[in-house]
């Protein structure tokens, strides 16, 4: 196959076209990119383009996030990460950590262990297509926030790059069918968080279009870690990385390092973005209007109840409708924590032993229960065909077998938390309390719950940083 | 500067780990033997190599993943839990975590973030290592697993590795030597110039070279879209473009580091030169450096033809660098900072190094700044 190359003439025409009252010529423009277009919405969008319905479903995430942050921080994984931070890397008191009042670290790194306790316990927000979108990008603007000098960002600017965080995200799982099924291959938060955090840092330090496009692209070298390490003790660092790299690329952009200015683009020959997925179809993304909102606006957030992959909340709330006791005896082999919240058998016979699934439900004690492992030794797992992997779509059921030949069952459709059945305000703020309560005293707790409510009309949202320790 | 060693199947696997072990080196409170550096480096770079042979993609030039950033990472995690002398299970563990911070797409490259690539490989292996010692835990299948280190490949074929018997161990560096670059590029440049090269000494053989004096240069290259690059306008670019290395090896008679500055770039008799350039990508030339080829066809206006072909350029592991060139190319790189002293005594350090006692040396001479640095 021969590929001939077009010789290059210098275009010198143009500088001598003559244009007339009568007859305009006109030179179309070049057909912008999809690159060029993440670039122009991240450093043109506006607090104005941000709808009542965007601004209060994102107050909710913030909180929610900050609070699942501070339970995180009584973790084993998020103190070996802040010991790593201390003693690996110079002093360098900048930014604030979560539940540490006395400790300060660099923004980046400041942004990886607050993103480490954010996803320690499997807690955070989960949207659809999957990925937990908040923990990627809180951490990161709140490191930004402390780092920045003299002028501190409003709530609204806070508010608004985060929103942009979280729909860059959006918009970049929707490049790929492979995006909506549970995955298989990279971790999405690895994929898309990098990116979103890279977005919202860029926004906050105000970038220019070129600069916003370059962090973008920078994030892209950063992205990507595979599936296999998820249910382990390392998956709390997939987003903590995101939040951190997307927050470096972002500063190096800030200081004029480039990258690709196609990344986005679907180049054949040259992967970009398009490295992470088989089918790779992007979009231009349009300033947000009256034809074209926020996503999300369109598609609200899914909040855990308690503190496991989103999977485990139908086949607990189908378990949690059968209520009865299976006698049984025996010890079971004890789960690792990080197993127990990513197994639907472990969530469904917590569920009907107990009720429910709280955060007490894998401590050690509890996953070491012989009752509970009585009825684990009794579970037979079914994939029906009708019951596809995605978020959007899913259902849960559970079906107990009595002694006496009874059998009762249980379905869970959409459990209470995911978006088409959205956690009340109320539901959202005794989480929160809940949460918060175990590193922070009750007034200042309430305290946040009231700055978060008040933040677009904040001046100055430095004043939520000081709360978070 | 794309100056760093290729391997095949390809990677730069020496960036990715060198980096990480002297910084570590520096770091331990009971400083590394000379042996016991080497010993880590080497464990750096066979991890790679036996990576990069879990996959038939590996062995051509990329289309997706940067392949620093796949294997380099590991290469780093593994050669820092060597220095470290983790457990045999904390180094799967840091195998496992760093694989969580591999894969850059191929986009990068060829433009400045390109080099953060092996930056972020030698760095982020080392943390995986230094996370795992204190106490962090992966999946220590990750190399079984297709939805492990799998994903960075459409074919993916692991293999154990071989116990280290008392009789020796085989590593990949001994089958398969690497190439040393003489010109700051991408390696697929190495070729074209050579051939460009010999085709102007044809050209000298005969007549005096002038270089509006051509008409037509064809290049027979392999087909790789990101070194394809017609008009490069950085210098980054340029070190990928066959195209330029070609047209800057005419006209100059050399390909040096000066080569690609800005100034260089912009002059417009290569962008004359440059003009004229046709590629073409034969069935024959695979994107493959084990075996592709370059040449290069000048026409000149009075209708002559003269042309060249490279099979194996002076570098390539089929044709390594003499010491005495690797030397002359180091002084060369090293005294642009370094201090004469610096340069001679990190040159001796390193053939001796085995039979060193800590490398205190190597550091200091490392650290001799020449002040008035060009």
């Amino acid at each position: 196959m021969i590929l001939t190359q077009k010789t290059l003439k210098p275009v010198l025409a143009a500088r001598m076209l003559h244009m007339s009252a009568v007859k305009v010529l006109e030179r179309p423009a070049p057909e912008p990119t999809v690159t060029s277009s993440f670039g122009r919405f991240i450093s043109e969008v506006t607090p104005q383009h941000l709808s009542q319905v965007v601004l209060n479903r994102s107050k909710r995430m913030v909180l929610d996030n900050i609070g699942v942050g501070l339970i995180g921080t009584t973790t084993d994984v998020f103190q070996l990460a802040l010991e790593h931070c201390q003693h690996m890397y110079g002093p360098d008191g900048v930014s604030s950590v979560y539940g540490r009042k006395g400790t300060r670290l660099s923004p980046t790194l400041a942004a990886f262990v607050n993103g480490v306790a954010t996803h320690s316990m499997d807690f955070d927000d989960t949207w659809h297509p999957a990925t937990h979108p908040s923990g990627a990008v809180l951490p990161a603007l709140l490191a930004l926030s402390d780092m920045m000098p003299i002028n501190k960002p409003t709530g609204l600017d806070f508010l608004l790059a985060f929103n942009v965080g979280i729909e860059i995200q959006g918009r970049l799982l929707r490049f790929s069918n492979e995006a909506r099924n549970i995955p298989k291959r990279f971790h999405p938060p690895t994929v898309v968080g990098p990116m979103g955090s890279a977005a919202a840092c860029a926004r906050l330090l105000s970038l220019n279009e070129s600069q916003c496009s370059h962090a973008l692209a920078i994030a892209a070298s950063l992205s990507g870690a595979p599936m296999a390490n998820a249910a382990t003790q390392s998956k709390p660092l997939h987003i903590a990385n995101a939040a951190r790299l997307g927050l470096e690329a972002a500063l190096l952009a800030s200081r004029g390092l480039e990258a690709s200015p196609l990344v986005l683009d679907d180049t054949p020959g040259v992967a970009g973005f398009s490295a992470f997925y088989e089918d790779y179809a992007p979009q231009r993304l349009e300033m947000p209007s009256e034809n074209s909102k926020f996503l999300l606006e369109m598609q609200d957030m899914g909040f855990k109840r308690f503190p496991a992959h989103l999977g485990m909340h139908w086949v607990a709330d189908a378990a949690a409708s059968i209520n009865k006791l299976l006698v049984g005896a025996g010890a079971g082999s004890v789960l690792p924590e990080h197993e127990a919240r990513h197994s639907f058998q472990f969530n469904a016979c917590t569920a009907l032993l107990d009720g429910e699934v709280t955060v007490q439900s894998f401590t050690p004690a509890a996953i070491k229960r012989p009752n509970l492992h009585a009825l684990l030794n009794c579970v037979r797992v079914e994939n029906p065909n009708d019951n596809l992997a995605n978020f959007n779509v899913m259902y849960g059921e559970v079906q107990v077998t009595l002694r006496g030949g009874d059998i009762l069952t249980g379905r869970c459709d959409t459990f209470y938390g995911h978006w088409r059945n959205p956690l009340t305000n109320e539901s959202l703020r005794k989480k929160f309390r809940s949460n918060a309560s175990t590193v922070l005293p009750p007034e200042q707790v309430e305290r946040l719950i009231d700055d978060v409510e008040n933040l677009d009309q904040m001046e100055d949202c430095t004043p939520i940083l000081s709360k978070l320790h | 500067m794309d100056f760093d060693d290729t391997w095949h199947p390809a990677t730069h696997p020496s960036g990715a780990v060198l980096p990480s072990l002297l910084a570590l080196a520096e770091a331990l409170p009971r400083k590394p033997s000379g042996l016991e550096l080497l010993l880590a480096f080497n464990v750096g770079i066979e991890v790679q190599g036996r990576l990069l042979r879990f996959s038939r993609e590996a062995h051509n030039i990329p289309e997706r993943f940067h392949p620093p950033s796949v294997v380099g990472v590991m290469g780093s995690a593994a050669a820092s839990a060597k220095l470290l002398s983790l457990s045999a299970l904390q180094c799967s563990h840091a195998l496992a975590v760093a694989a969580s911070s591999a894969g850059a797409p191929l986009a990068n490259t060829a433009t400045q973030t390109k080099p953060l690539h092996i930056g972020n490989a030698t760095r982020r292996g080392l943390e995986a290592a230094q996370l795992v010692q204190l106490g962090l835990k992966g999946n220590p299948a990750i190399l079984d697993m297709d939805y492990g280190f799998g994903i960075y490949y459409k074919d993916y074929n692991p293999s154990a590795m071989p116990d280290c018997a008392d009789g020796g161990f085989d590593w990949a560096l001994e089958k398969q030597d690497v190439a040393f670059k003489r010109i700051p590029a991408h390696l697929g440049m190495h070729w074209v110039a050579d051939a460009a090269l010999a085709a102007r000494a044809k050209i000298e053989a005969v007549r005096s070279f002038e270089s509006s004096e051509i008409r037509k240069i064809t290049l027979r290259v392999p087909p790789s879209k990101y070194i394809n690059c017609p008009l490069p306008t950085s210098q980054h670019q340029a070190r990928h473009s066959f195209q330029f290395n070609a047209c800057s090896a005419l006209l100059d008679n050399n390909l040096t580091v000066d080569s690609f500055n800005n100034t260089q770039i912009n002059r417009k008799d290569l962008k004359e030169l440059l003009s004229k350039v046709k590629m073409e990508t034969p069935e024959d030339n695979k994107p493959n450096f084990e075996k592709m080829y370059g040449a290069v066809e000048l026409e000149t206006n009075d209708g002559q033809r003269y042309a060249a072909r490279c099979n194996t350029f002076y570098g390539h592991w089929r044709k390594p660098l003499r010491q005495e060139d690797l030397i002359q190319k180091f002084k060369s790189n090293a005294s642009t900072v370094l201090t004469s002293e610096g340069v001679d005594g990190i040159v001796d350090v390193i053939e001796n190094i085995e039979n060193e006692k800590d490398c205190a040396s190597l550091f200091s001479y490392l650290k001799m700044e020449n002040q008035q640095k060009v």
